[in-house]
């Protein structure tokens, strides 16, 4: 039993147990038709074989006994060769029908006494007329005609006889029409009450059926119509009453649910953050250029001076204190931007792995989206299942219409037996019309699961197309970080030379204030310096530029990011 | 009513009629004997094959079982044969019938014995009518048909009395007309004349007319009697007073009349046996039997029933006390499995279920005994 409720659990199960149903219904009826109707018609036609031989037999009979009588008679005053013979053949016939009456097997216990007593009837007035044309061939005349009068008896009840066998086959046709309308009734009640139980079953499956595919159908329909609506939102499905492929694809869409929740959700929060470092990273950008700009004024002031020490030695010490304090600020300068660019550097790597993180992610989503194509197919292959079932029962009904019509003629060859016959054919007629029906409209319901099947299909394609935009978006996202990164090793490469330049610088500084005399060769030495320092402080603004730029383009990802993932409901 | 039920009552109802058949029972193991036991016809048969189960069940009896007879007296009449026949067929204990002895009792019975849910193998050891050959699967018989007793009695009046005219007297019923017909067309095939062939009855008042008649056409070289003994012995008496004295001619149906003594004397009968015929089986055989019966000699009923207690006997020992499996196995005896040396001869059954191997005999009535008219191989 528990292996029959399991199998009442699928939809592949409802249907064989359904299709074993209406089997068990069809095929009892279909059985009982065929052997009613050869029981029938080879009762009949044994019954009508045997009377007719029968009733055949003893006319025949009555016709010779006669024609024998006639000649014994006659040649008892004629006494020709010729009558003898007649009269031996008519005895003869007559002896040979008996036999034939006595041999057939079927007679009745009357009818089989009555050809006992024929036989016995049919040696003594043989007998008896013999002996009859024996005493008048041998003179013995009077003895004769007595002999004569003694065989009239059994000759008159040989007639007899055989006119009774007639009369009752009379009363013998009767019996077995009666016997066969009895025989029908019995039939046609079997018949029916089967009728009645398979048209109850079959209503009953087929609804139940209908309604095992319709309801969970429309559930799983209506979810996966509002995750393509981007409403990702846990939608519990009922479970328990569905055939298991259905709670199987209910389970495999709440997951996906699940899944898309989870990852919508924590792109957003990576497109906040995105675009949060975005920002940071803007912010930083200017204060770098600032302090780039400010490194140029400057190296400006720096060469400025040097070429003023160039002219005028006696302000030497005084600007060389100046200059010294100029590269002492220059030299903090270049270690901000240093760190600066380590900062930006530490949260590019991080953004890095969080979009890494995104796009695994991203490939599980893909596989659950895959793997709900798969379960639909499997649901396309299923409702193909149906529909060769569906033909089957068409197939079975049309046999079964056909079989109905061969019944009823054969019921109408029957005649006015056969009418009740004709009603049952009737019915099993109007059955096969019914299974029809509802073969069509399981056709019907099958061609509405395959369209809603096919919606499903579509929407779990466009959710595949939107999982690999998101996943372009995020391997765009990762490309920035690493071109970003690049900059940033350059501008931490410049700040570096600045940050020696600057040092370098102070040392000369503290040189000339050390020896003012030998001033005018160092001066030409100091202003190339400056100049070095100039183009190095330039270059870095490029790159700062450079930065920001990217900074610029990384911001708005995070805001086409945002956009992606606004259409979701989470 | 259900189809079902309409198939299980009567399996139901079989089984609890057969409890031999679907249970199984010990005790006997019965089988039915069926003739006209109240005439001296049927006294033979039925004393051989007490003189068989005795000598059985001396022997320790089969399969642990003793065997007994279940007899039933015919009358040899048709309706009463039938009557007996469903008694023996109702009788689940009866695993085979021997019998009957006349061919109008058999024929009827026969029908009986093949019909039903359980149908009981029969053997007749002198049921001779052609219609019997193949009436059904459980009907057997150990005797020749009167064709071959019709065809041997001509080939003897032509070959070795030199007969031209031939008178016949035949019993009005199944065998008197089986014999006759087959003996007429052979003979008159032959050239031979017939110059009477008439019907008689036991009630004849006279026989006398008849052969009046045929000493006023001229007389006859031989008469042939193709009936019974009563209406024989009448016919013999008959052609005394009347004054003819033809060889005389018998089918089987007389045997025993050799019994009248001088009345039969000379008188050529066809025989599927006769006592005297050779063979070391046969020779025990008569001597037991005189043994037993106050020297009483066996006739070819006796020495048929005796064969078929002994032949069933072997069916039992190798297949059971089974009808359908004692049906199956004497179908095969002479085909399947050896033929059976009995007393009478070689038996082995054909798919009519007559045995065609079979020879018919002419003995003659001599000082009260039929012996063998046949030459000595």
């Amino acid at each position: 039993m528990s292996g029959f409720f399991a199998a009442l659990n699928t939809i592949r199960g409802r249907i064989v147990i359904a299709g074993a149903a209406v089997a068990a219904g069809l095929i009892p009826i279909a059985v009982i038709g065929i052997g009613a109707l050869s029981t029938i018609s080879s009762t009949i036609g044994t019954e009508l074989a045997l009377l007719q031989r029968v009733s055949g037999l003893s006319s025949a009979l009555a016709a010779d006994v006669s024609d024998e009588i006639r000649s014994a008679e006659q040649y008892l005053t004629a006494r020709d060769p010729e009558t003898e013979q007649r009269f031996r053949e008519a005895a003869t016939a007559v002896y040979e029908l008996q036999r034939t009456l006595a041999g057939i097997a079927e007679l009745d216990p009357a009818e089989r006494r009555a050809a006992t007593r024929i036989g016995t009837l049919r040696a003594q007035a043989e007998v008896r007329y013999e002996y009859a044309h024996a005493l008048s061939d041998i003179g013995r005349t009077s003895e004769a005609a007595a002999a004569a009068a003694n065989a009239r008896e059994p000759a008159d009840r040989l007639v007899q006889e055989a006119r009774t066998i007639s009369a009752a086959q009379a009363v013998r046709s009767q019996a077995a029409g009666e016997r066969l309308a009895a025989a029908a009734d019995g039939r046609l009640q079997v018949v029916l009450a089967v009728l009645v139980v398979t048209a109850l079953i079959g209503s009953g499956i087929a609804v139940a059926l209908y309604r095992s595919i319709d309801r969970p159908l429309r559930q799983v329909v209506d979810v996966a119509h509002r995750f393509g609506e981007g409403d990702l939102r846990p939608m519990p499905i009922k479970t328990a009453a569905m055939p298991s492929e259905f709670a199987d694809l209910s389970l495999a869409i709440e997951r996906v649910g699940s899944q898309l929740r989870t990852m919508v959700g924590g792109l957003i929060a990576e497109s906040d953050r995105m675009s949060a470092a975005a920002g940071d990273l803007s912010a930083v950008s200017e204060q770098l250029a600032a302090s780039a700009s400010e490194v140029t004024t400057s190296m400006m002031e720096v060469t400025g001076g040097a070429e003023r020490q160039a002219a005028g030695l006696d302000r030497g010490m005084s600007q060389m204190e100046r200059l010294a304090a100029a590269a002492t600020a220059n030299a903090e300068l270049a270690r901000l931007v240093a760190r600066q660019g380590a900062e930006i550097h530490r949260l590019a790597a991080i953004h890095q792995r969080d979009i890494a993180g995104a796009a695994t992610t991203l490939g599980e989503v893909q596989a659950v989206v895959e793997h709900s194509a798969t379960q639909v197919e499997h649901l396309e292959r299923l409702s193909v299942a149906i529909d060769d079932f569906v033909d089957l029962i068409k197939r079975i009904s049309s046999q079964t219409n056909l079989l109905a019509l061969n019944a009823a003629i054969e019921a109408a060859r029957a005649g006015e037996r056969g009418s009740g016959f004709a009603v049952v054919a009737e019915e099993v007629r109007e059955l096969a019309d019914s299974s029809q029906q509802a073969a069509e409209e399981v056709t019907a319901t099958i061609r509405t699961v395959r369209q809603q099947t096919a919606e499903v299909a579509n929407t779990m394609a466009v959710g595949r197309t939107k999982v690999s935009g998101i996943g372009h978006v995020a391997t765009g996202a990762a490309k920035a970080l690493n071109q970003m990164l690049t900059g940033i090793q350059q501008i931490e490469q410049a700040a570096q030379g600045v940050t020696t330049e600057a040092e370098t610088t102070l040392a000369a500084a503290h040189e000339v204030s050390a020896v003012l005399r030998s001033v005018s060769e160092a001066a030409t030495q100091h202003a190339a310096a400056a100049e070095q320092v100039t183009a190095a402080a330039e270059e870095q603004g490029a790159s700062t530029e450079e930065m920001a730029a990217q900074a610029n383009e990384l911001s708005q990802v995070a805001e086409r990011l945002r956009k992606l993932v606004e259409g979701f409901t989470v | 009513m259900s189809l079902a039920s309409r198939l299980i009552v009567p399996v139901l109802l079989a089984c609890g009629a057969f409890s031999a058949g679907c249970g199984g029972q010990r005790g006997d193991i019965r089988l039915g004997l069926a003739g006209p036991f109240a005439e001296p016809r049927g006294r033979s048969m039925r004393l051989a094959a007490e003189l068989a189960v005795r000598e059985i069940n001396a022997a320790g009896g089969l399969r642990g079982r003793s065997l007994e007879l279940v007899v039933l007296d015919d009358r040899a009449d048709a309706v009463r044969a039938v009557s007996v026949a469903r008694q023996l067929s109702d009788d689940p204990s009866v695993v085979a019938v021997i019998g009957h002895l006349t061919s109008g009792a058999t024929l009827a019975a026969s029908a009986v014995y093949n019909m039903g849910l359980h149908p009981v193998p029969m053997i007749s050891p002198s049921a001779s009518s052609p219609l019997l050959s193949g009436a059904g699967p459980y009907t057997f018989r150990i005797c020749p048909t009167d064709r071959a007793h019709g065809t041997r009695l001509a080939q003897w009046a032509v070959d070795r009395l030199h007969a031209q005219r031939v008178a016949i007297l035949f019993l009005n019923d199944e065998y008197g007309r089986g014999v006759r017909g087959v003996f007429a067309q052979q003979f008159t095939g032959r050239g031979g004349r017939l110059v009477a062939d008439d019907p008689y009855l036991d009630e004849l008042p006279s026989f006398e007319p008849y052969l009046e008649r045929i000493r006023r056409r001229g007389g006859t070289d031989a008469l042939l009697i193709a009936g019974t003994r009563p209406g024989a012995e009448r016919i013999l008496e008959a052609l005394r007073t009347v004054g003819l004295r033809p060889a005389v001619l018998a089918g089987d149906g007389v045997a025993g009349i050799e019994a009248t003594g001088l009345l039969a004397e000379g008188a050529f009968v066809s025989a599927a046996y006769l006592p005297d015929q050779p063979g070391q089986a046969n020779a025990e055989f008569v001597r037991t039997y005189r043994a037993a019966y106050n020297g009483q000699e066996p006739d070819h009923r006796g020495a048929g029933a005796y064969d078929i207690v002994h032949l069933l006997a072997r069916a039992i020992r190798a297949v059971g006390p089974d009808r359908a499996k004692l049906r199956d196995y004497l179908a095969g005896v002479g085909s399947a499995t050896a033929a059976y040396d009995g007393v009478t001869g070689r038996i082995a059954f054909d798919a009519q279920g007559d045995v065609p191997g079979k020879k018919v005999v002419i003995g003659v009535a001599r000082g009260g005994r039929l012996v063998s008219a046949e030459d000595r191989p």
